[in-house]
């Protein structure tokens, strides 16, 4: 069987690039399981999606504990602990990450066992993120080796046959220009192994102490602990303030910042908590002096690795 | 409540500067619906035990975190009222039999999307403003069932295309008037507001503050999400509302209505429709002259009548 | 201490109002409505200091239930029937929050058909919710076990809600006599509620009833609360005692009757097991070993005392007043579930539904279930579910669906 878990931000069509390699193995006549996996996460927040595939019946469901591909839309969520990215992977493991860096500085980064390739950005790069997800499942296809380049054709139409020729083209470019660029790593994801009972190891089951009431409700005893979460991950575009051309305003930037993200100190000066802010540029579009810049926060993550 | 409170909030460098509410919560960027909430929780304080329904606010608070530095209390889809209604009577019932100090008192304040506002949760909505409860209401009305992905509601406007209305016409229905249902019901205080609005929404909500009785406010909360546009526009697109006169900023008090922001001119609806995606059908492939007069034509009688008044 | 001559309903009054309950959001519904018209009248009176509060449903009563008794007040609550299911969303909601309470459910019979007339299948449908369940049989046993259930609702290794269940008409609208305890007596057995820290205060924050994702902190949570209800056996147990030491009146959580030496033993619960207990007197004044148990406790269920009275039976006669749709009787299989796999288990367990909405078990009938445990014993057979119904009952009904469908034909003439 395989088994392939795709990562990507609410938003970059990681359900839809799931679905179309679903779509492919099907019509390659493969038994095929695929699903989304839901959570509170909204655009720009981590999300994954998972697809088995096998010429016999699937029994397995939910999480998949040891992928045999795993596909990385955003090359931003390898370093968040809260994506995943790296869960269950093995040196069995093939891990796919769309980067403009090379593979071999994400290998040397991760200190990953298995086999990491990327794709390369001539083919992600200039695609809008919304193309992503396609060419995400197009190099997979190609990874798996068991895909011909029509049947991945024919899955990316069906999948996307709502939306208009137009998308359909400009979805079908990147999948098959990714697909073709994978050519030299064809066939490199081996089929997953079932797991054995001799290799099982007892669950380490215990009796549930009867805790005291109030930590036993869903309760919280605590004020504003939804700091500790950095929603600052979701971010693609980042805010920054040019001093030089902030006015010190009456805090419109804070004022309409619906993330309680950018703070005015007693001089009115404003400063982003990019631990927090999640990207959405409001601040940017109504600074009265056009004083906040948005850039792209790839920008960023190669000034300071 | 008759005497004449005199705001603080007279300028904009007069709201608050600092941000109460907890950043972290897991709403979409650009929510314009928690622009509102924080700005509102920014005048009204901690001293206060937010009672919720279901909808995207529900996961304001996911265990172990939570934006507020108060309290708050998770209910069900149609009955956060009567969650409120249990809340202060028991704060009431502590008083009296002085159990709690007056400073361990609360202001008791229900948070709502428009699904249970407009929809399931009316019925304790208007029971407990019958029952002259003391509490703030405050409904983030986005206009659809947002949390599940903006089905259509009974806040939804003509026209707009939903997951529910996908036709080319979009919904045919027409948006409930809940703020002439709410003020029917004779309360001490009703206002819409909008996040893009600050200063109109601090003035309102510490006048509400100030009250006694039931206080209801509608928030017009862009959705980036559901409404299909780029969250940065949500600012704009809530300017948009009021500059068209598709938002009607007013209050109720004492059985009199007050607009109380009227632009001096009226920027026309179909400003504030083609920025979003909802819409978007009414631009293309071509224009669909008939249905955007028809939605100018309702904001045109509705501001005429206003005047008339 | 003064006896007097009272309905179920007002005995269950009276213990809100012994228990000093502090908040009453109500809403009326036949057979309970009693209940809220005794209390309004004692708060208008001035006898009793509680807020009462008229809601618009049972959904937004129990909502502002569990809201207050979250925000550290005794709230007392009654409901019954089609208004137990209105309020089923926040029946299985509030319990989580571990915030204590009382509610009174006056049984009646579920929809559809309408009846007024009770059954237990309303109540049982609140069995999975986290709420305890207490279920009496006599108008006494309503006031006292009302005070029992604030002392387990609060017991502080429990923090739950409690149901106190009475059967609609044979208890709510039946008068019996009724020893009310002296407030300062029940003030002793039951001291006023200590929120504990699950309490709305100024400076104090907590967020309440909050969501959870993912399914580790879900299932602690709700394991968590499954514990908790099983901690009320013992501390049923220990408060049972002491209302016993105070008050003279006995209450297990199982009520045995001419069981120990019996060979065969009704399983009944509710107000017809007093019809039961007849029964049982005149079985064995013919000579039959025949006794009776009855369970006060439904929730948490009394697993272990059951396997230890049912020891070495010959047969039980399991007489459900409810019915699962396409499963039959809910103590049955209950009742099952904690025999099973016990070496010394009765090897008969019969199913009898009787009692639907109200209808009668005759002396005869509960005398025909030992006969049937008896055969069923004989050819080594378990016997098959079998629903309390005559033949003249059958012909009753036929005359009635004459009419029905008479009057029907004409009409489409």
């Amino acid at each position: 069987m395989y088994r392939i878990r795709f990562h990507g931000r609410g938003g970059q069509g990681t359900k839809t690039a799931s679905r179309m390699l679903g779509t492919a193995f099907f019509l390659a006549g493969y038994q095929v399981q695929d699903a989304p996996r839901y959570g509170a996460e909204r655009r720009g927040a981590p999300i994954f999606a998972y697809v088995r595939a096998a010429k016999e019946a699937i029994h397995e469901r939910g999480v998949i504990r040891e992928p045999n591909l795993v596909v990385v839309a955003d090359d931003s969520l390898v370093p968040v602990p809260a994506a995943g990215v790296l869960q269950g992977a093995t040196a069995r493991s093939v891990m796919l990450i769309s980067s403009s860096e090379s593979a071999a500085t994400w290998r040397d980064r991760l200190n990953f066992p298995g086999t990491v390739l990327t794709l390369p950005a001539e083919a992600s790069e200039q695609a809008e993120l919304c193309f992503v997800g396609a060419a995400c499942t197009g190099a997979a296809a190609r990874l798996l080796g068991v895909i011909p380049r029509a049947i991945l054709e024919a899955a990316v139409r069906e999948e996307l046959s709502a939306l208009g020729e137009d998308i359909i083209r400009r979805n079908l470019e990147q999948a098959l220009a990714a697909f073709d660029c994978m050519e030299p790593h064809a066939g490199s994801v081996n089929e997953g192994v079932a797991f054995s009972v001799a290799d099982a190891k007892a669950p380490d089951w215990i009796d549930l102490p009867v805790d005291e009431s109030d930590a036993a409700a869903a309760a919280i005893h605590a004020s504003a602990t939804s700091v500790e979460v950095r929603t600052g991950l979701w971010r693609v575009l980042r805010p920054v303030i040019d001093y030089d051309r902030c006015n010190r305003c009456w805090w419109v930037c804070s004022e309409f910042c619906p993330d309680s993200a950018i703070k005015v100190d007693a001089d009115g000066r404003p400063e982003i908590d990019y631990d927090h802010c999640k990207g959405c540029m409001i601040c940017v579009a109504q600074c009265p002096p056009h004083a906040i810049a948005a850039v792209p926060e790839q920008e960023f993550s190669e000034k300071t690795p | 409540m008759s005497e004449q409170t005199v705001t603080i909030y007279k300028r904009m460098k007069d709201l608050p500067s600092t941000r109460l509410l907890g950043a972290g919560t897991p709403m979409c960027a650009g929510c314009g619906g928690l622009q509102a909430v924080h700005e509102i929780y920014d005048i009204l304080g901690e001293k206060t035990v937010f009672v919720n329904a279901a909808g995207c606010m529900t996961l304001l608070a996911v265990y172990p975190f939570t934006p507020f530095r108060g309290s708050w209390l998770y209910t069900s889809m149609a009955s956060a009222p009567a969650g409120a209604q249990g809340v202060r009577d028991a704060l009431d019932i502590l008083l009296a039999k002085q159990r709690i100090k007056q400073e361990q008192d609360l202001d008791v304040v229900v948070l709502t999307g428009d699904g249970a506002a407009y929809g399931m949760g009316l019925s304790s909505t208007s029971s407990a403003i019958e029952r002259g409860l003391d509490f703030i209401y405050v409904c983030y009305d986005n206009e659809g069932y947002g949390n599940t992905g903006q089905q259509t509601s009974a806040a939804t406007p003509h026209g707009a295309r939903t997951s529910t209305s996908t036709d080319a016409r979009g919904f045919g229905g027409f948006k409930k008037d809940l703020f002439a249902i709410w003020a029917a019901h004779r309360p001490a205080y009703v206002a819409t507001v909008i996040g893009s609005e600050p200063l109109d929404l601090a003035r309102k909500i510490e006048k509400a503050k100030a009250m006694k009785g039931p206080r209801l406010i509608i928030a017009l909360s862009p959705c980036p999400t559901g409404w299909d546009f780029d969250p940065m526009e949500s600012a704009e697109i809530g300017h948009l509302a009021v500059k068209t006169g598709v938002w009607p900023l007013k209050e109720y008090e004492n059985g009199q209505v007050t607009h109380t922001k009227v632009p001096s001119e009226w920027l026309p609806v179909e400003e504030y429709l083609k920025k979003q995606g909802r819409f978007a059908h009414l631009f293309k492939p071509q224009r669909n002259k008939a249905l955007i007069s028809e939605i100018q034509t309702r904001v045109d009688a509705y501001w005429a009548e206003v005047e008339r008044a | 201490m003064t006896r007097a001559l009272i309905t179920g309903n007002q005995a269950a009054a009276w213990g809100a109002r012994l228990a000093r309950a502090d908040y009453m959001p109500a809403f009326p519904i036949t057979p309970q409505t009693e209940i809220i018209e005794t209390l309004a009248g004692w708060i208008d009176s001035g006898e009793m200091d509680c807020r009462m509060v008229m809601m618009e449903s049972e959904h937004s009563m129990i909502t502002a239930a569990g809201a207050a008794a979250a925000t550290g007040v005794r709230v007392f609550t009654a409901t019954s029937s089609q208004g137990l299911m209105y309020a089923m969303e926040m029946i299985y909601g509030v319990p989580g929050m571990r915030a204590p309470f009382v509610l009174v459910n006056v049984s009646r019979g579920l929809q559809t058909p309408v009846t007024l007339e009770p059954d237990h299948t309303d109540v049982l449908a609140a069995r999975d919710s986290g709420f305890l369940q207490i279920h009496c049989a006599t108008c006494q046993e309503v006031l006292d076990q009302t005070l029992i259930a604030y002392r387990l609702a609060e017991h502080h290794r429990v923090r739950l809600p409690v149901i106190v269940n009475l059967d609609g008409f044979y208890l709510s609208f039946t008068r019996e006599p009724v020893e009310i305890p002296d407030p300062a007596a029940v003030d002793r057995f039951l001291p006023g509620f200590d929120p504990e820290t699950t309490r709305f205060r100024a400076g104090e924050p907590l967020s309440q009833g909050v969501v959870v994702l993912g399914s580790t902190p879900y299932s602690y949570f709700r394991y968590e609360t499954h514990l908790a209800a099983l901690q009320g056996l013992p501390a049923y147990a220990e408060i049972a005692a002491d209302f016993a030491a105070q008050f003279g009146r006995e209450y297990g959580a199982l009520e045995t009757y001419r069981s120990d030496d019996a060979e065969w033993v009704l399983f009944i619960m509710g107000s017809f097991a007093t019809k039961a207990k007849d029964a049982v007197d005149r079985m064995r004044e013919a000579g039959w070993k025949v006794g009776l148990v009855r369970p006060r406790l439904l929730r948490p269920f009394p697993d272990e005392p059951l396997r230890q009275v049912l020891a070495g039976k010959r047969g039980v006669a399991v007489v459900d007043q409810n019915l699962s749709m396409g499963k039959g009787g809910v103590l049955h299989s209950e009742l099952a579930s904690v025999l099973y796999g016990q070496l010394d288990a009765p090897p008969i367990l019969a199913s009898f539904i009787g009692g639907l909405g109200g209808r009668d078990i005759a002396p005869e009938e509960f005398y025909e279930m030992i006969q049937v445990l008896h055969r069923a014993a004989e050819e080594g057979k378990p016997p098959p579910p079998r629903l309390l119904f005559t033949g003249d009952e059958l012909r009753e009904v036929r005359k009635l669906q004459a009419i029905a469908h008479a009057e029907r034909t004409e009409g489409l003439k």
